[in-house]
């Protein structure tokens, strides 16, 4: 049995136990899905482990480089003179998919944790969670478009319903909104597909593929074809190829997500339960970051240099934008939905630079923010799961009320703030690097654009302690009174089982970057390389 | 790079300990229990084995061949990343002067500390900033450099806020916070430049051994040396961020202003970090990177190294708040090492770093006495003062006897009077500046005359600020009449340090010849090679004019302060309150900045909800009005055609029923009618 297969396919079998039990044993159902989520880290573990670094097993564009890999045969219809249809079962992983593959094996273990505040409707709410699980890990994993696709939209279809039916008060429009938004990316990017489809054949076979590797090589592309480099093909007058690169990228910029197209994300945040916000901030996000990498600088490695510039200056908005937004948000969930918009600008910068510092730094920023918010997120669950409100005007002096939890809040936000020691600093101030260096190595981004970045560093300082200030300091003052003061309570066993392996994670990172660097830097030189190759 | 002397393993490995161990005590005291008191003893003994160390790294390393040893820390593309020790001159006597300065302050908190509620956490945190800074000097890496930068600004953080509580400490450790962050991606903004640059963060590399940033060059509006070139403007960026850096931790102008609110955290931390260690990093960094500032960069330096020292010292002149006038002091003397950076008085400056942090420590440490015996009485009495107010103290000379002592030492040394550190130290600055100044526009003139003057004004502040607190009467006392005053110097743990950073404070230490700056065996070590003997007027000059004028400003000050029989001070004037509200610039940042900053945040979130959700809400209602349209003309149109068809079809069958009722009569009628009709439309057409 392939680990990746088994790996994305574990929650599948768990939904399955679930749906056949009856609902009087409702209670198991969390510790079904823990014991689900947890093998599924077990198994991610053993792959990061076992996974082969060298210039060897890079990846990218050597299909015989992945690692794990399994491909079989899926769909085969003979069209007669349109050819054969293929579709494969075809799943991979190279270096910049495995430490974001244990990153989401482990954000889904807390989320599960989270989902001890559950209480409707839980056959549901964890057949969903477990659906997401799968098509989540999926993504990560599939290299075959068509398959990747169908992992992509699948993700779409539980979240749908995770957030619209148990969500808070506006729900039902935040689950719209978040539908419409990323369908809205996705539709044109089925076209994009389909055209990627009739452009490429596979050599071996020479029918057409969705394979995104043999997509990556201009050698594969029929001569003429939409796609195709050497045939110049326009559509409404602007380069095919810069069409398919500018769908593709809106598709991922919106899961990003990157201003201006971010505004759904904190909607569904603050209406979504903790365990749905932990999923769609340490996960959902990152496949945006990857898709990007993957698809979007893989498959039109010449048109992301040409506009490398306008990603750049996106990712800069977005940290200078969603770090504003922060500094202006009185919810707190809100404030840490509008720092992800801001935290994940510096994925599209170092992703737009190019060099081998930004690239990794941008995949440390994934996994690092994959670890911190839904740190964070969580955190917020603690104190909304207890009085029901998160407004920060409405709290003062936690740190007297609950001082265990304003230590993980405190770690929380300097880890996210970018202190030494902990994983955002390196990831961030790698990014710049790399932005920086960007001018002299290969003059895709101005210089201005690392400083400008920085001053997301210092805003984000701003914001969280402005938070601290206010909330976790002074003296107690609590707009509930006293039954708030008797609500809350500090951190349970099984929160702090939650949040410590975070916080740990993260600590860990920033101090053996290596842990994260040492597994991709052969598939970020490569990445690169093939990037100048073009 | 790396020297491969005998010794070097054991060196390195006592330079670990000392940085380690106090990150040890932190890690056992953070597993303690909040209240115990052990804690203080595990930090204590920590940092006096750290003390040890150090004086061993310094015996060995100091005025020999330096030691930088690396191992690698990671790998990013192809960019190696090390992390290691580079110990030379100026970094073991860092390192030996915190170890030096932390333990009397520990001794002290133990004491200081003893009856709060969270005594273990204080200790986790003073040992974490002391590992942060032992750990700040020694490294040789820019990123290592720049993270223990940041860990000393957030253990800063967690003692300015250590009493959480309290609203202005935790306003005051959010500024401290946020003023450094400004520093802090300076910084960062100058190590990327750096690093794009020359490919490495290696300090030794870039500043020390092969000194790449000595030897690159600015020519043709380009930043060139061997490993490429940049366009020069980047050059400025780089020294701008130092510069901010800089001006950030040593609190100078324009980024000093979260220094004087600092101290609303325990004055033992104020003591350690706020005066004598964590505010010298800028300098020390300045030391560090010194071969990046060109000569007009290091003017700049000079004039806002000596603006700095005037502008706090006018400050310090009015303020009432005993740990106020001393952190203005602080800014004053850190304009001076600034300063003597500006004008090449490298030596001078680390030197005056050297003094300044033994006598500023003391000064906070009487300080810290002094209003541990106000609140004393405060609470014992249950009056509502300020037990920082020094109009409330005078007269405590004689109920604080050591205290007095120790604190004349302390403020003759800031004053720098002759057998002080202080003076030793002082002097070789103004010297200097002197002597820069010659051959240079009348401008820069002012730079060594604003410092002499400066030096005037702190002989009054100090001598207001000694005279108010330990002469006189006892003023509190002419308040209530009726109050009890049971206070003393306190127990050992106060006095020993106190003692001991008062001889600290006196020129054996520094000097056999308590005279002449240059003797003095630090500045010996620490001083360029091309240094001039004393061969012109001002070395002789200098020291004279300052000092005699210095015992006639204390004499003023005694004058005014006790004795009452001269003039006072109006306490009106414009002067009087733009000191008074130290320059305005709390009130200038909060309007210029602090306010513009949130207005821009919530402008963005405006335009979040109402351009871009009202954008997206736009296209939600067009396309919903589109959707009823279509639904209105499926409904009207397209069903309506239909109905309208079904209608017709209708209407037609029913008429043509009307044919077929089963009368004869009727069909024979019809027919004929039909006939008729053909015949004559036949006719007709």
């Amino acid at each position: 049995m392939n680990l990746l297969t088994l790996l994305i396919f574990i929650p599948v079998l768990f939904a399955l136990v679930i749906v056949l039990l009856p609902s009087s044993q409702r209670g198991s159902f969390k510790y079904i899905t823990l014991l689900a989520t947890l093998l599924q880290l077990g198994i991610s573990i053993y792959i990061y482990i076992n996974f082969k670094t060298g210039a060897a097993s890079a990846g990218i564009n050597h299909e015989d480089q992945f690692q794990f890999v399994q491909k079989l045969p899926w769909i085969g219809l003979n069209l007669g003179s349109m050819g054969k249809l293929q579709i494969d079962y075809f799943v991979g992983i190279d270096g910049i998919s495995v430490t974001l593959l244990v990153m989401s094996a482990l954000v889904m273990v807390v989320a599960t944790l989270a989902s001890w505040e559950i209480k409707s409707n839980l056959k549901g709410f964890f057949l969903l969670f477990l659906l997401l699980d799968m098509a989540v890990m999926g993504v990560f994993c599939a290299l075959d478009f068509f398959l990747f696709y169908l992992f992509y939209e699948l993700m779409l279809l539980p979240l749908y319903f995770l957030i619209g039916m148990w969500g808070g008060v506006r729900r039902e429009y935040a689950a719209i909104k978040f539908f419409l938004y990323t369908l809205f990316g996705s539709v044109f990017m089925l076209l994009v597909m389909v055209g990627l489809y009739l452009s490429v054949n596979d050599p071996a076979t020479g029918s057409h593929t969705f394979n995104i590797i043999q997509m990556m090589n201009p050698a594969n592309y029929a001569p003429g074809s939409v796609f195709s480099a050497a045939a110049h093909q326009t559509i409404l007058g602007v380069p095919a190829r810069t069409v398919g690169f500018v769908v593709l990228f809106i598709a991922f910029a919106i899961k990003v997500p990157v201003v201006p197209l971010h505004t759904w994300l904190p909607d569904a945040h603050v209406e979504a339960p903790t365990p749905v916000s932990i999923i769609l901030a340490g996960v959902l996000l990152k496949i945006g970051g990857y898709g990007i990498i993957r698809i979007c600088l893989g498959i039109f490695p010449e048109i992301a240099s040409s506009g490398a510039f306008w990603l750049g200056l996106v990712g800069v908005v977005s940290i200078l934008y969603g770090a504003c937004n922060a500094l202006a948000q009185r919810d707190l969930k809100r404030m840490i939905a509008y720092s992800s918009v801001s935290h994940m600008g510096f994925v599209l910068l170092g992703i737009a630079s190019q060099t081998a510092e930004g690239v990794s730094g941008a995949v440390m920023q994934m996994v690092s923010h994959g670890f911190l918010s839904s740190m964070l997120f969580f955190l917020v669950g603690v104190v909304y799961n207890r009085v029901h409100d998160r407004d920060i005007y409405h709290f003062r002096g936690l740190g007297t009320q609950m001082p265990q939890y304003t230590a993980f809040v405190m770690v929380g936000f300097f880890a996210s703030l970018g202190l030494p020691g902990f994983s955002a600093f390196v990831a961030e101030a790698f990014t710049l690097a790399g932005t920086f260096k960007s001018p002299t190595v290969n003059g895709l981004l101005p210089y201005w654009m690392a400083i400008c970045g920085s001053i997301g560093i210092l805003l984000s300082a701003a914001y969280f302690l402005w938070t601290l200030q206010r909330m976790f300091f002074g003296k107690v003052s609590l707009k509930g009174g006293e039954v708030w003061k008797i609500a809350l309570t500090d951190v349970s066993i099984r929160e702090k089982l939650a949040l410590i392996p975070m916080a740990a994670a993260a600590l860990a990172l920033g101090l053996m970057p290596s842990l994260v660097f040492g597994k991709i830097n052969d598939s970020v030189l490569a990445l690169i390389q093939f990037l100048q190759a073009k | 790079m790396s020297s491969l002397l005998p010794y070097t393993d054991t060196i390195i490995s006592y330079t670990i300990a000392a940085v380690a161990l106090p990150l040890v005590a932190s890690l056992i005291n953070f597993c303690l229990p909040v209240k115990s008191k052990l804690a203080g003893w595990v930090s204590t003994l920590a940092i006096l084995l750290g003390c040890v160390f150090s004086a061993m790294v310094f015996a060995a390393v100091w005025d020999q061949q330096p030691q930088h040893v690396q191992t690698m820390w990671f790998t990013i593309g192809t960019t190696k990343i090390f992390a290691g020790i580079l110990l030379n001159n100026l970094s073991v006597m860092m390192l030996l002067l915190v170890s030096l300065i932390a333990l009397p302050v520990h001794i002290y908190s133990t004491a200081y500390m003893k009856y709060d509620d969270r005594y273990s956490r204080y200790f986790t945190y003073l040992s974490f900033f002391c590992f942060s800074m032992l750990g700040l000097v020694v490294v040789d890496s820019l990123v290592l450099f720049y993270a223990f930068w940041e860990l000393v600004g957030f253990s800063s953080y967690l003692l300015i806020g250590f009493w959480f509580t309290k609203d202005k400490a935790v306003q005051a450790n959010k500024k401290a916070f946020i003023m450094n962050r400004i520093g802090d991606i300076g910084l960062l903004s100058a190590i990327i430049i750096l690093f794009a640059k020359f490919h490495t963060f290696d300090i030794a590399t870039l500043f020390i051994s092969d000194n790449l940033v000595f030897k690159s060059v600015i020519h043709d509006g380009l930043w060139i040396s061997a490993s490429g070139q940049i366009p020069a403007v980047w050059q400025y960026v780089a020294c701008i961020g130092v510069f901010m850096a800089v001006a950030a931790k040593s609190a100078q102008f324009p980024l000093h202003t979260w220094l004087p609110d600092a101290m609303e955290g325990p004055t033992s931390v104020s003591a350690l970090i706020h005066a004598a260690t964590m505010v010298a990093a800028g300098v020390f960094l300045l030391g560090r990177v010194y071969p990046l500032f060109t000569d007009s960069e290091l003017t700049v330096l000079a004039v806002i190294g000596c603006f700095t020292a005037f502008m706090a010292a006018t400050i310090a002149l009015t303020q009432n708040d005993l740990k106020r006038v001393l952190a203005y002091s602080t800014i004053s003397q850190l304009g001076y090492m600034i300063l003597a950076m500006g004008v090449g008085a490298y030596g001078s400056s680390l030197f005056h770093l050297a003094t300044h942090a033994f006598f500023k420590c003391l000064l906070f440490l009487v300080a810290g006495v002094v209003i541990h015996e106000m609140q004393h009485i405060k609470e014992e009495n249950d009056l509502d003062i300020d037990p920082q107010n020094i109009q409330y103290m005078g007269g405590l000379r004689k109920k604080l006897p050591l205290t007095f002592i120790v604190a004349v030492v302390g403020s003759l040394a800031l004053i720098g009077i002759p057998l002080t550190s202080g003076y030793l130290s002082k002097d070789g600055i103004l010297i200097q500046a002197f002597e820069w100044s010659e051959g240079r526009s009348a401008w820069l003139k002012l730079i060594p005359a604003g410092a002499l003057f400066t030096s005037w004004l702190t002989a009054f502040y100090v001598s207001r600020l000694i005279v108010k607190v330990f002469f006189g009467e006892f003023r509190l006392l002419k308040k209530y009449p009726e109050i009890k005053l049971h206070i003393s110097d306190g127990g050992w743990q106060y006095r020993v340090p106190l003692i001991l950073l008062a001889v600290c404070s006196l020129f054996p230490l520094f000097s056999l010849n308590p005279f002449f700056y240059e003797k003095a065996w630090l500045f010996e070590s620490l001083k360029p090679a091309e240094f001039m003997a004393r061969e012109n007027i001002y070395h002789t000059i200098i020291p004279i004019g300052v000092n005699i004028l210095s015992v006639f400003v204390i004499y003023a000050a005694y004058a005014i302060y006790v004795k009452q029989n001269t003039f006072s001070f109006p306490q009106t004037g414009f002067f009087y309150r733009l000191s008074y509200n130290q320059w305005y610039l709390d009130k200038i940042y909060r309007k210029a900045i602090v306010k513009p900053i949130l207005g821009l945040g919530k402008t963005c979130f405006w335009f979040d909800r109402n351009v871009i959700d009202g954008l997206i809400h736009l296209i939600e209602r067009t396309s919903r009005m589109v959707a009823s349209l279509t639904a209105w003309s499926d409904k009207h149109i397209v069903d309506g055609f239909l109905h309208l068809m079904a209608a017709l079809v209708q209407s037609i069958g029913n008429f043509a029923r009307k044919f077929q009722n089963g009368k004869v009569q009727y069909y024979l009628y019809s027919m004929l009618l039909i006939v008729l009709v053909l015949f004559i439309l036949k006719i007709l057409i």
